[in-house]
């Protein structure tokens, strides 16, 4: 069945600079905000987008992204003719076959499965990022500037400049230039890693990039800018909204944080939510002593303690007497009596034992790092985990 | 497969629910901030591996289909068997008048339970909140040998109930119809395990005679017959919801956590329809105890010994005393509530105060605007 547009999602990053929290798992299956993992708003974008054919590309720890992922039901994109696929790296007859090499590569070796929808336009989009946007819209931009590739774009200050692939516009409007993270930048437009590409075209570069050696076989590094080179008409989709890269510990807090306020990004807006697949846990128990301001919590929590400027998974417990103040805590986590976390995320199912202290607090400091902790560790009574501090599965603190 | 088939009763307006049943029966009731009464016999079919239900019902029954759907979160949607949702067909005299019993309820689907392929027929109230083991209740039931097991409670419900006084065999002796606190027996949570085949013969001779109640007629033939009752006592929170005064006590006690851990066990969810939704916000001036509160609320007021469902906005200043808020009310600044079960969507201007007592809590009506 021919598709106007699917979407092909890369999820394979290790997460390498999440340390602890991608120890076991990928980056998109990452706990986030509360009631979500990252891969949650993509997933979301392509279904209220209309967009209901996505391949998953999966490399690094996929088991808990696989399930997590599953039929694609909580997304609604459980449907007959599309669908959500796991797209892992694999071997044809007579091929040695290799892992993903790179972003480009990945949809190389997918050409076939996009084949199979026959699909008009393809969107590459990240699975690292946290943000709402209207693929729709992006894709009419792209067919009414007859573009053979539309990158989404926002502005951002030249100091981030040197962080981002940078574009710079001719004067039709289209790019003229790519520069991946630029010493001087020349404009002030990032790219979001958020691309759509005519499939026909895009085709013929990937195979062509793939038979090239010097290729590192990245969309940024080398398709976007051979394109460019060859006269393909690229458009910039101006994006103004909220966008954030979760790639390390501190961005990771940071729009956690975010989460707390409703008019970075309002997940409250019934015409665009944002879904998950969550345990079903009965509504959450606030006690006769517990206090609670500017946080958020979610179901099958129990809060008896103080928690203060948080963003507190599923099946979190806070005991009475224990405080946790600028904090992450991830699905199922205890925090028991008397503890203190601050300024931390606190992984999955982790413990902090009564009276321990995890996290420091920036009194006007400046000098200050989030304290993390892995998933499943026991965080043990009277420790001190200072702020900072990487905590990793297995460790005995 | 599980030679056990479930059927759920699902069909009582029951009027002493007042506002609350006006649109919706009383399985249907929203309960313990996200939750419908059903979802509890539901899932404790769903846990013992109970996949083939029918849920009979009558009228009133929009919000329960809607509830129900496909029957997915009990993973009840299945290629064979799985859920089945039974109004009355058939026979023409029961497309009139409430059913004015269970036997009458079973006669109306009369060809649904002959059909039925399985040995036994495990038989629920839909408005009975209780998590009950029926796995352990099966195995109590194939150990005894006996003919029927009955679901009893360990201890003495609210209201009018029926009792079976048991003899030295440990089975039923006599039952001891509509009986009001401590009395002889044990109390029967009308929950049952029987035969298929001695079912459909007591729902035959019941048409027969024109008898049409479940305890007074079905059950006294059964045991005048010789047959074997066994009890199974269900040890945990049980409270089957007839009256508002019952429904806002059994809200109330999801307070005590004791009470949570017998509904809620962690070996047993209780599962139910999914609502995707955010987290609850708790803002800068909320201050919040004692409470159970569901996911996407938004509060900024105080609010104490109350259940909140999803969806729920409380402004600042408001104070929420011994309520149950439904999905999507608004409770405007300075609004002070004590004792109110707001039914879904109803709002509250500024200002407004709605006082009712724990024995006769105020019902808001659905979508009222105050």
């Amino acid at each position: 069945m021919k598709k106007s547009c699917i979407a092909m999602l890369l999820a394979g990053g290790q997460g390498s600079r999440l340390y602890a929290l991608t120890q076991n798992v990928a980056k998109p299956s990452v706990p986030f905000g509360g009631k979500y993992r990252i891969i949650d708003f993509p997933l979301s974008n392509c279904a209220n987008s209309g967009i209901d054919t996505v391949g998953v590309l999966t490399q690094y720890r996929p088991l808990q992204l696989n399930s997590y992922i599953g039929t694609g039901q909580p997304w609604d994109l459980d449907v007959s003719d599309g669908g959500v696929y796991i797209l892992p790296p694999y071997l044809g007859a007579n091929e040695t076959g290799s892992w993903f090499t790179g972003t480009a590569n990945a949809i190389y070796q997918n050409i076939a499965f996009i084949e199979n929808y026959d699909p008009e336009n393809v969107l590459i989009l990240s699975g690292d990022h946290i943000y709402k946007m209207d693929y729709a819209d992006m894709l009419r931009e792209h067919i009414r500037h007859e573009a053979a590739c539309t990158l989404a774009v926002l502005t951002v200050s030249l100091e981030d400049a040197t962080r981002f692939g940078m574009l710079n516009l001719r004067e039709d409007g289209y790019v003229g230039e790519f520069e991946e993270k630029p010493q001087h930048p020349k404009s002030d437009l990032a790219s979001m890693g958020i691309y759509i590409f005519n499939w026909k075209k895009l085709r013929e570069y990937l195979i062509a990039d793939e038979n090239d050696p010097n290729s590192s076989k990245d969309f940024g590094k080398n398709i976007i800018p051979k394109m460019i080179d060859a006269g393909e008409k690229l458009w910039p989709y101006r994006f103004d909204g909220y966008w954030r890269d979760v790639g390390t510990i501190t961005s990771l807090w940071d729009a956690n944080m975010d989460m707390l306020s409703t008019t970075l990004i309002n997940l409250y807006d019934p015409a665009w939510p944002i879904n998950s697949r969550s345990p079903v846990c009965p509504p959450h128990y606030t006690g006769e002593k517990a206090e609670i301001v500017h946080s958020i919590v979610t179901e099958g929590c129990e809060i008896e303690g103080h928690v203060e400027n948080s963003v507190l998974s599923p099946s979190v417990r806070v005991e009475e007497g224990a405080s946790v103040v600028y904090s992450v805590v991830m699905p199922g986590a205890v925090i028991e009596k008397g503890a203190v976390v601050e300024y931390a995320i606190i992984g999955e199912n982790t413990v902090v034992e009564a009276g321990a202290h995890v996290g420091g607090a920036p009194d006007g400091s400046e000098d200050w790092g989030v304290a993390t902790c892995g998933p499943d560790i026991r965080i043990r009574s009277g420790a001190h985990v200072p702020a900072a501090a990487m905590i990793y599965t297995g460790e005995e603190v | 497969m599980r030679n056990y088939h479930g059927i759920i009763f699902a069909y009582h307006a029951q009027p002493e629910l007042r506002e609350l049943t006006a649109a919706r029966t009383a399985a249907s009731l929203p309960f313990c901030g996200r939750y419908r009464l059903i979802d509890f016999p539901l899932s404790s079919m769903r846990n013992a591996g109970i996949l083939n239900v029918g849920i009979i019902m009558q009228r009133d029954y929009q919000s329960l289909l809607d509830h129900i759907g496909s029957g997915k979160a009990w993973d009840m949607s299945r290629k064979s068997g799985g859920i089945r949702m039974l109004p009355p067909f058939g026979l023409p005299e029961y497309h009139t008048g409430d059913y004015n019993g269970t036997v009458e309820a079973l006669n109306a689907v009369s060809t649904y339970i002959r059909d039925i392929e399985e040995d036994w027929v495990v038989l629920m109230l839909g408005s009975l909140c209780a998590n009950v083991d029926l796995q352990a209740v099966i195995s109590r039931h194939e150990a005894s040998g006996a003919d029927a097991t009955a679901i009893c409670a360990d201890h003495t419900p609210m209201g009018v109930h029926h009792r079976y006084v048991l003899g030295e065999d440990g089975f039923v002796e006599r039952i001891a119809l509509y009986r009001t606190g401590e009395s002889e027996g044990v109390a029967s949570l009308e929950g049952y395990i029987i035969g298929k085949d001695k079912l459909v013969e007591l729902m035959d001779r019941c048409r027969a005679e024109n008898l049409y109640l479940f305890h007074r007629d079905a059950m006294t033939k059964f045991l005048g017959d010789g047959c074997r009752m066994g009890v199974y006592i269900h040890p945990g929170y049980a409270n089957a919801v007839r009256t508002v005064e019952q429904y806002y006590k059994a809200s109330m006690d999801m307070l005590r956590s004791e009470n949570r851990r017998q509904l809620f066990p962690a070996n047993r969810p209780v599962r139910t329809k999914e609502h995707e939704e955010v987290s609850t916000y708790y803002g800068e001036h909320a201050a919040v105890h004692n409470s159970l509160v569901a996911d996407n609320c938004i509060i900024e007021g105080e609010v104490e010994n109350c259940i909140l469902f999803s969806g729920v906005r409380i402004e600042p200043g408001a104070k929420l005393h011994d309520c149950i808020v439904m999905r999507g009310c608004e409770v405007g600044e300075g609004v002070e509530l004590d004792c109110v079960i707001a039914d879904k969507f109803a709002s509250f201007a500024p200002g407004v105060k709605l006082v009712g007592s724990p024995k006769l809590p105020t019902v808001v009506p659905k979508r009222t605007k105050i």
